[in-house]
């Protein structure tokens, strides 16, 4: 860690030698080690020592973005000088409404030494628990243990100086018997929150309950979506629709629909960055606080998030969810979602059942095949099961889905009342807090050979 | 950089290592894209570090540094035995590496024109023109065009003697028009969807590309997809076009023909594979003019390099011929498993990564076919192009594809316009249904830059030869 002090003494001595109307330097460093194994043993074990320094220099309004992942102070000025001169080719970006100025921030504690001082040597002894848990059943394990530490300032010359660091810990595991696996995973900034025995029993009990699957026909089926296969699905209704650059794009479901009903009135998504029991962070990558935004409110069309450009250009303010300058392209995109809770309990769901499918998680969504409609397609993966007269039966052959989540998700007859933390798949820094939920329709529309 | 790589592989040959390898990257990459007339990504980015991998005790450990100073770097030398040490704890089966030349050498990638010294005003310009014509239609909502640049310098040191110095430039660019005529969005891209295409080239390839020359009829496609009807449910004949074609083969031949991938080790993230060794020289993947090669030696293409990143030469290697299932992506740990030497496909996305068995430029070979004769001896079907959708199951079986765009084939002359056309099967089934594939005239080496795989997740540049090809009886339309 090179701490706050340091870094920004260095910042105030690079920026002072710009000569753009504006400069942001944004700073993002961490450690970070991941512990992956698989067939039962280590077989990758890595370590990282990296960061990356991202200079933004504004000249009226032509913007220059460089980066470099030196803190070297001439480093620092050839990214600087080059940054400047990316911004004199520049046209003017009409949208810009220059860099924000201080904001209050609200203090919350992301970092955790236990976390940071986490070694390769804790990761195995965590891993090797996994191992003799699964091998109980004779069942091989495949998966990934990391952790890591980090920090992160953003400073400009409109005076913000924004400062905070980070842990994180997560596991992921899949168990595995001659015809079935099985899924758990855990995340929280806390690596002692992550309970790798309970997540390894939970992962070979899955496989042994679907051992030697069935095959079912695709059709239209009553489904139970536990937390990591609900937030799968809205990892995808985040990516092509909370955002503001899909709002703008008009691809996005909700950009003719605010106001609207879109889904069950028991469905409320929202993203809060400031909430702790999910990876919270008090302020975006422009230095402006995290703004609690609510997507859909009980079933009802309500909003997306936007950074500065794109805020400024619809004539709404940030809601603090601005990527760093290098990825403002793709707008502002959401990082801590939750999905709100209901009261009905996973056996209850499973109990008032009469014909479904259990699903545990998803294997390789994609949601560009009609983005308005919300319409996914997917896989089912380690862990379906049917679900006859209230009682999982058997494990069964995965299915391949296609639906839209407007229709599946205005289906819904209950919701868990508690939820689980989901990383994000394709972003180390994002999560979803998903419930499970009990859909009345959900279309499996081909079927696979395991 | 050879002198500090190799000092530091001769301190943990004193450590007794079994093997150890260094890798130093340098990457400089521009990016530029133009949406709406607006440039909302120009930037410049430098990237610089050590990555040291360590085999003891027949168990791995990595470990990387964003420095070049000698002290960190030997640091980060301990930091990769220590990790090999903790790895140790679970060894079953000690890892053993396949015989490779230890090369000393220097490869250049073919490069006519460096695109870091074309003035970012030309390139802008260039992209602004684009964008500018494709929204000269009220009903185009968001014209986007883009360009990406890499200019890699990395230098691989290892115990066993080798010291390969690689300067590799990659150059690309795409644009795609969205239309909307509040009710319905479509999207028309050129010349490939998902930022276009790629080659181990200058920005000679860029100019090569024809982009003015396609973009009014990018637009109007975009708009015609408006008002055209939707693919219709159906098992029919379907012509795929060459750059679907290649995700084709990336998704149901690239992939679960990774030996890494076969042996369980990429379970935890995207799945295993249904290319068992059981069935190398004996499954029946295609039909017998389906023939498929893993190629690193093609001068430009995107998957194209000097060594892997442990060493090993780039070669030709066959994974399908007539057919039949007869070859792997393999590197010097998993080749001896097969009883074979690395056909040197580990590659790692930058001195921050661990290499992993990643694509080359993975070929469909051409046939015999011209595409207006394939048409016209297709009595019903559908010819779809350019990718929108794809997804495929964690053993690579089931998959679905969508594309942009697809016209119907009524006896043998192109008809009607559909949209949000999809096709879906079963990867054997499929490739066996495979009659006709178009000639040499009609392939090209399609680049793909943003191939995923891995845990932490790494980004590899791969690229796919593949021309038009028929398949029959394939089951579409299977969209709402």
């Amino acid at each position: 860690m090179i701490g706050k002090d340091k870094l920004f003494e260095l910042f105030e001595k690079v920026a002072k030698s710009s000569k753009a109307d504006e400069t942001e330097i944004v700073y993002i460093g961490s450690n970070f080690g991941l512990t992956r194994f698989a067939n039962s043993i280590i077989h990758q074990n890595v370590n990282e020592a990296n960061c990356k320094i991202l200079i933004r220099t504004i000249l009226g309004k032509k913007i220059g973005v460089a980066s470099t992942n030196s803190l070297s102070y001439a480093d620092l000025k050839a990214t600087l000088s080059n940054s400047i001169e990316i911004a004199k080719y520049q046209k003017d970006n009409k949208h810009f409404p220059g860099l924000p100025g201080p904001e209050k921030y609200a203090e919350i504690n992301t970092y955790f030494e236990n976390t940071a001082l986490y070694s390769p040597k804790d990761r195995a002894r965590q891993v090797k628990k996994i191992f003799i848990r699964a091998n109980k059943r004779k069942f091989l394990t495949a998966g990934a243990f990391a952790t890591g530490d980090g920090e992160i300032a953003v400073f400009n010359t409109k005076g913000v100086r924004c400062y905070q660091t980070v842990t994180n810990a997560s596991v992921n595991i899949i168990a595995m018997s001659g015809t079935s696996s099985g899924y758990s995973v855990g995340l929280s900034r806390k690596v002692e929150d992550i309970d790798a025995v309970v997540l390894a029993d939970i992962a070979v009990e899955k496989a042994y309950l679907g051992k030697k699957p069935k095959p079912l026909e695709a059709g239209d089926y009553e489904v139970i979506l536990e937390p990591a296969a609900v937030a799968a699905l809205i990892e995808w209704v985040n990516y092509i629709g909370f955002g503001s650059k899909a709002y703008i794009d008009k691809t996005s479901f909700l950009s003719d629909n605010i106001g609207k009903k879109v889904m069950a009135d028991s469905v409320t998504m929202y993203d809060d960055g400031l909430d702790q029991a999910a990876i919270s962070m008090p302020f975006d990558f422009e230095g402006v606080p995290k703004k609690k935004v609510y997507f859909i409110e009980k079933g009802i069309g309500k909003g997306v998030v936007f950074d500065r450009i794109t805020g400024n250009r619809e004539g709404v303010p940030s809601t603090g969810h601005g990527l760093t300058a290098s990825d403002h392209g793709q707008g502002a995109i959401p990082l801590n979602i939750f999905i709100e809770t209901g009261n009905k309990s996973l056996a209850e769901m499973i109990a008032s059942v009469k014909r479904g499918v259990l699903v545990t998680r998803f294997h390789y969504i994609n949601g560009f095949i009609d983005t308005p409609k919300l319409v996914l397609t997917g896989m089912t993966r380690d862990g379906t099961y049917l679900i006859e007269d209230g009682q999982i039966k058997h494990g069964v052959k995965n299915l391949r889905f296609t639906d839209s989540m407007l229709r599946a998700f205005s289906t819904v007859k209950g919701i868990s009342p508690e939820r689980q933390l989901i990383p994000s798949w394709w972003d180390s820094v994002g999560c979803i807090a998903a419930p499970a939920f009990h859909l009345g329709a959900f279309k499996f529309t081909g079927t696979t050979d395991f | 950089m050879k002198d500090k790589l190799n000092n530091v592989l001769d301190w943990l040959k004193e450590k007794k290592v079994d093997y150890a390898d260094a890798r130093f990257v340098r990457i400089e990459s521009e990016a530029i894209r133009v949406t709406d007339g607006i440039v909302d990504t120009l930037t410049k980015d430098v990237n610089v570090g050590v990555g040291i991998r360590v085999l003891h005790d027949g168990a791995w450990g990595f470990a990387a540094v964003a420095s070049v100073k000698e002290a960190d770097i030997k640091k980060t030398a301990n930091k990769a035995l220590q990790t090999a040490r903790a790895s140790a704890t679970t060894v079953k089966e000690k890892a053993k590496l396949a015989e490779v030349k230890a090369y000393k050498d220097h490869y250049k990638s073919p490069c006519e024109k460096d695109p870091f010294s074309i003035p970012v005003d030309d390139k802008v310009g260039l992209l602004m023109e684009l964008s500018d014509r494709l929204r000269s239609d009220s009903k185009i909502k968001t014209a986007e065009a883009s360009a990406d640049f890499y200019k890699t310098n990395k230098v691989f040191c290892s115990t066993e003697g080798a010291a390969i110095e690689q300067d590799i430039i990659e150059s690309g660019a795409g644009y795609t028009a969205t239309s909307y005529d509040g009710k319905e969005v479509q999207k028309r891209s050129y010349p490939n969807s998902h930022r276009g295409d790629f080659a181990t080239r200058g920005y000679e390839f860029i100019e090569e590309m024809k982009l003015l020359d396609n973009v009014d009829r990018t637009r109007e496609e975009a708009i015609q997809l408006l008002t055209a009807d939707d693919c219709p449910d159906a098992e029919t004949d379907i012509i795929i076009c060459g750059s679907q074609m290649a995700l084709q083969v990336h998704e149901s031949c690239g992939h679960p023909s990774e030996l890494d991938r076969v042996l369980g080790t990429e379970i935890s993230l995207a799945g295993g594979s249904f290319m068992q060794i059981d069935g190398l020289n004996k499954l029946k993947y295609g039909s017998d003019i389906v023939n498929i090669f893993a190629d690193a030696t093609i001068p430009g293409a995107l998957g194209s390099f000097g060594y892997d990143d442990e060493g090993v030469k780039a070669q030709r290697a066959p994974i399908i011929q007539n057919g039949l299932h007869v070859g792997y992506l393999t590197s010097r740990e998993t080749a001896p498993i097969i009883g074979q030497t690395s056909n040197g496909t580990m590659r790692a996305d930058g001195w921050n990564r661990l290499p992993l068995i990643r694509m080359t430029n993975i070929n469909l070979e051409p046939g015999e076919w011209k595409l207006e004769d394939l048409i016209a001896d297709t009595r019903d079907g559908i010819f779809f192009d350019m990718n929108k959708v794809w997804s495929i199951d964690d053993k690579r079986l089931n998959f679905q594809f969508g594309v942009e765009c697809a016209w119907e084939i009524k006896s043998g002359k192109l008809g009607r316009m559909l949209k949000n056309p999809l096709y879906t099967g079963m990867t054997p089934k499929f490739w066996n249904s495979c009659d006709a594939i178009c000639n040499r005239n009609y392939w090209h080496i399609w680049g793909v830059p943003n191939c995923g795989k891995g845990e932490p997740m790494q980004t590899a540049r791969v690229a796919h030869g593949a021309a038009p090809a028929r398949f029959r009886k394939v089951k579409v339309g299977v969209s709402k």
